[in-house]
């Protein structure tokens, strides 16, 4: 980072660490990921005083122990990249469990500035903490702030940067005394390391021999990587016998009840509880909110009214970016020339990217709904009023939070939701939670719902959006109990959450973490969509049609032509083929104001088309037009309609002759019990890369196939209108597109987090045969109910 | 690599086969009504579960109330060294505590 300061905030979760992070950055961060895992990684920068600094957010963990992966994350952060100095995000009124991480920092050898955050609340709940006494005890600044307010920050920099310029503050690292034995075996592990010739340039050796004491599985693996390991291990093992032998217990519990002691010693001098007899509001509202008759009621109000909002309050944005894109597509095919340039850009890009995108404010009033739910601490008692359930079905509490994040509350994504799923230490239940999270409604299929939902079931959107909740949650569960009880047999494993209090979020807070994630999602459709609507396209125009058949097509046009054109009267009206296509421009503007102007300077085609009006509410009725005019409408009626059907025709075999066309034909021998002709097979194939992709896939299926871009409604009119469409098809598609295969990218997490070939092959065959299976019931029973005829 | 657990394993507490056992008077935290709050006298099970606990605040000696169980009865909701917890009645059984009393 060259000049700049290097600071990274660490904190316990639900500690005000991102609100101070918000504070601290504004609008200057930007969200990524930790470089290979999809752990959020928030950075961002400041000024102050001149100085400029770069800030990073670890994640949220309660030790550097190295559990969960977020610890790992933050622990790795501090152990490579050394930042300058660490700001510790304390929560003031939960003192002696956050200093745990705060001791376990300066353990590290991190320079340090405890910022004693949510002072107001420690205050009122009487915990009255000696902020000078602190700060000597731990032997690092010690600031108290107020987050939320914005109270305390300038001076939390001020003592940060002073903190970080002054070399020689900090120097001697807090030395726990462990007590004699301890020590000692801790001393002859250093000795082994001296001996070794064991130095880090960041750690220091009494810190490794802490953690090779207690059996740290990174820092075993690192000192492994050592030439001299043998003898190193040798003495740990010998230490831990020892250890347990005197004490009978393992030394990293004895380790972690040292520091423990430590820390309530330090609580029992610096702070002082004065017992307040006050109402806890906090406390108050759980009553009620977690209450055994009302709880389960509030939650699905809650979870239904998610639903609503998100919907109902993004639905006139939708249908302007839809507008917007439909403006977009007409003004370029009106610029480019005729051929496969527009329409790579028009049915393409345009089609594709635009069918997602044009979704975006659907998402990001999910999101906003999300945030609150986790700002305000509900979040968390959706687990807890829930476990009991989940614990039914061999799932687990820590599931519901990785179930959620996939898309319990549609609109998640599967992707972070099984990497969150490494905070759960039993690996059975991971790898259920992993296996059943794809099933959950992801953010990418909403807009599939949206656009069948919209088509078909416009009148219901909430509800049958709510419906599909449920069912995904019943079959993930189903899922899970199945495959808990055959595949992965076994015992439970513990179940630990914190209950944050009730908080009202701040409104900066919901809108960076709406913001951030929906700029997420149109990153995503802005490249990897762009990428797959580019290939897509692609496969569904190429290969061309044989020239003969091509030829076919054009001589059976030109002979419908002919044959029109000699009709007794036509010649009339018509000598050419472009006389035809005159008047088709004309009757496009035969209408309103223009209509006296055009009746006037081509009386002919005015009664010919008026005659086609026919029977419509105009001014003149039938019997003003001529017979001979009448007969030459008819004549021309059937003409258009001919090579209407030509057309058509021709733009179907042109789309079955291609790659996409082809495979899709292939998939129908299976999918014909589902009723999913190629286009949808394609759509599906296509989804494999994301799900948003069946969307852009079937835009683009069904605006090359048809006949007058100009004429194409949106995508949702054109189905509605295409045969073999009605409200069955639709939702059979849905309950397919819920359950089949899990993207590509999700498929490359779930190797990547279960480190097995087969569970991720496993993933894709039994979603998908579950997909089939119950799309394929949910058909018959529709088939035999007389639905969708 | 060394074992975080050891093999040996107590009737009660499966790591503390030479440590005098502590589970004597001792009530298991899961049998507590809501509005009862003790002290933690021992928590049992592998150090893995242990640790995990003590970094949530569980160490011996601290005090437990008990704010609630869930509305399907299982998991309860502790407040423990000033902030609330949520832990399954099969985990709460792992952890003795003394007699109740009747929370303030």
């Amino acid at each position: 980072m060259g000049d700049k300061l290097v600071l990274a905030l660490a904190g316990n979760p639900n500690a005000g660490k991102t609100t101070i992070f918000n504070a601290l950055t504004g609008a200057r961060q930007h969200v990524g990921n930790w470089p290979g895992v999809t752990v959020e990684k928030k950075e961002g920068s400041l000024k102050h005083k001149g100085r400029s600094v770069h800030v990073v957010d670890l994640p949220g963990t309660y030790s550097l122990t190295a559990f969960s992966l977020e610890e790992i994350i933050a622990r790795n952060f501090i152990v490579d990249e050394g930042p300058d100095i660490v700001i510790n995000v304390v929560d003031a009124s939960n003192l002696e469990r956050n200093l745990y991480l705060t001791v376990q920092l300066l353990e590290m050898g991190c320079k340090l500035v405890i910022a004693l955050n949510m002072i107001d609340v420690a205050s009122s709940k009487g915990i009255d903490i000696n902020i000078q006494e602190l700060a000597e005890l731990f032997g690092a600044p010690v600031i108290a702030t107020n987050g939320k307010r914005g109270v305390g920050l300038e001076d939390l920099l001020d003592t940060t940067l002073s903190e970080a310029a002054n070399p020689d503050s900090q120097k001697d690292l807090l030395s726990l005394n462990y007590g004699i034995e301890i020590e000692e075996e801790l001393e002859k592990v250093e000795l082994e390391l001296q001996k070794a010739g064991f130095h880090d340039t960041f750690l220091s050796n009494r810190w490794l021999s802490i953690k090779l004491l207690e059996a740290d599985a990174e820092i075993s693996k690192k000192i492994h990587s050592h030439p001299d390991h043998s003898r190193i291990f040798d003495q740990v093992d010998k230490s831990r016998k020892h250890l347990s032998g005197i004490f009978g217990d393992s030394p990293e519990i004895l380790l972690a009840d040292a520091r423990y002691g430590f820390i309530s010693g330090a609580v029992k001098v610096s702070v002082k509880v004065e017992r307040k007899d006050r109402v806890d509001i906090s406390q108050q509202i759980d009553r009620a909110l977690t209450d055994r008759f009302l709880g389960p009621i509030i939650l699905l109000a809650v979870l239904y009214s998610v639903y609503m909002v998100t919907f109902q309050g993004s639905e006139p944005l939708v249908k302007y970016f839809e507008l917007f894109f439909k403006w977009l597509s007409g003004v370029v095919s009106e610029l480019l020339p005729e051929g496969l340039l527009k329409s790579l850009i028009v049915s393409g890009i345009i089609d594709g990217v635009g069918g997602v995108l044009g979704f975006t404010p659907l998402i990001a009033f999910m999101f906003l709904t999300i945030a609150i739910l986790e700002d305000t601490g509900y979040m968390a008692r959706i687990a807890f009023m829930l476990d009991r359930v989940l614990k039914g079905f061999g799932l687990h509490g820590a599931s519901m939070l990785a179930l959620m994040v996939s898309g319990g509350i549609a609109g998640g994504c599967a992707v972070p939701g099984i990497m969150a799923t490494r905070t759960m230490k039993e690996p059975k239940e991971r790898l259920v939670t992993i296996l059943v999270a794809p099933l959950m409604n992801c953010g990418a299929k909403l807009p599939v719902y949206a656009l069948l939902i919209g088509a078909f079931f416009s009148g219901s959107k909430a509800s049958i959006m709510f419906l599909l909740t449920i069912i995904s949650w019943g079959l993930a569960l189903l899922a899970g109990k199945i495959i808990r009880s055959t595949v992965l047999k076994g015992p439970s494993a513990p179940f630990v959450l914190e209950l944050p209090p009730y908080r009202i979020p701040t409104f900066k807070g919901l809108i960076i973490h709406t913001w951030e994630r929906t700029w997420m999602y149109v990153r995503k459709a802005g490249t990897s969509i762009l990428a797959v609507s580019i290939v897509i396209w692609a496969m569904m125009t190429f290969p061309d049609m044989p020239e003969e058949r091509q030829k076919y097509f054009d001589d059976q046009l030109s002979r419908a032509t002919d044959i029109f054109l000699k009709e007794p009267g036509v010649g009339d009206y018509f000598a050419s083929y472009q006389d035809i296509e005159a008047f088709e421009d004309y009757q496009k503007h035969f209408e309103g104001k223009k209509r006296k102007e055009l009746e006037k300077s081509n009386p002919r085609f005015a009664s010919l088309a008026i005659a086609m009006e026919g029977t419509s509410s105009t001014v003149r009725s039938k019997a003003e037009v001529e017979a001979a005019t009448l007969s030459t409408a008819q004549n021309y009626l059937n003409f258009k309609k001919s090579r209407l059907m030509l057309e058509s025709e021709k733009q179907r075999e042109k789309l079955r002759h291609t790659v996409g066309g082809r495979f899709g034909t292939a998939l129908e021998y299976v999918t014909k019990p589902l009723g999913f002709d190629w286009r949808t097979n394609v759509a599906l194939v296509g989804g494999f890369a994301a799900k948003e992709v069946v969307v852009s896939t079937l835009g683009t299926a069904y605006s090359l196939g048809e006949i007058d871009p100009e004429q194409a409604g949106d995508l949702s009119e054109q189905l509605r209108n295409e045969p073999g469409w009605n409200p069955l098809m639709a939702f059979t598609l849905i309950m397919f597109v819920m359950l089949y295969a899990p993207c590509f990218v999700t498929l490359v997490v779930i190797r990547r987090e279960t480190g097995k070939w087969r569970w991720t092959f496993f993933a894709m065959i039994y979603t998908t045969t579950l997909a089939y299976c119950v799309a394929f019931i949910v058909r018959s029973v529709g088939l035999f109910l007389g639905l969708g005829v | 690599m060394s074992p975080r657990t050891s093999k040996k394993r107590c009737y009660c507490c499966p790591s503390l086969h030479q440590r005098k056992c502590l589970a004597t008077n001792t009530v298991k935290l899961s049998s507590y009504k809501p509005g009862q709050k003790g002290k933690i006298v021992q928590i049992c099970g592998d150090s893995d579960f242990r640790l995990r606990m003590m970094e949530m605040g569980f160490v011996n000696g601290a005090d437990i109330e008990v704010v609630k169980y869930a509305p399907l009865n299982d998991p309860m909701e502790f407040i423990i060294k000033g902030y609330h917890v949520t832990l399954r009645k099969e985990q709460a059984a792992d952890i003795l505590m003394n007699e109740p009393e009747k929370a303030a």
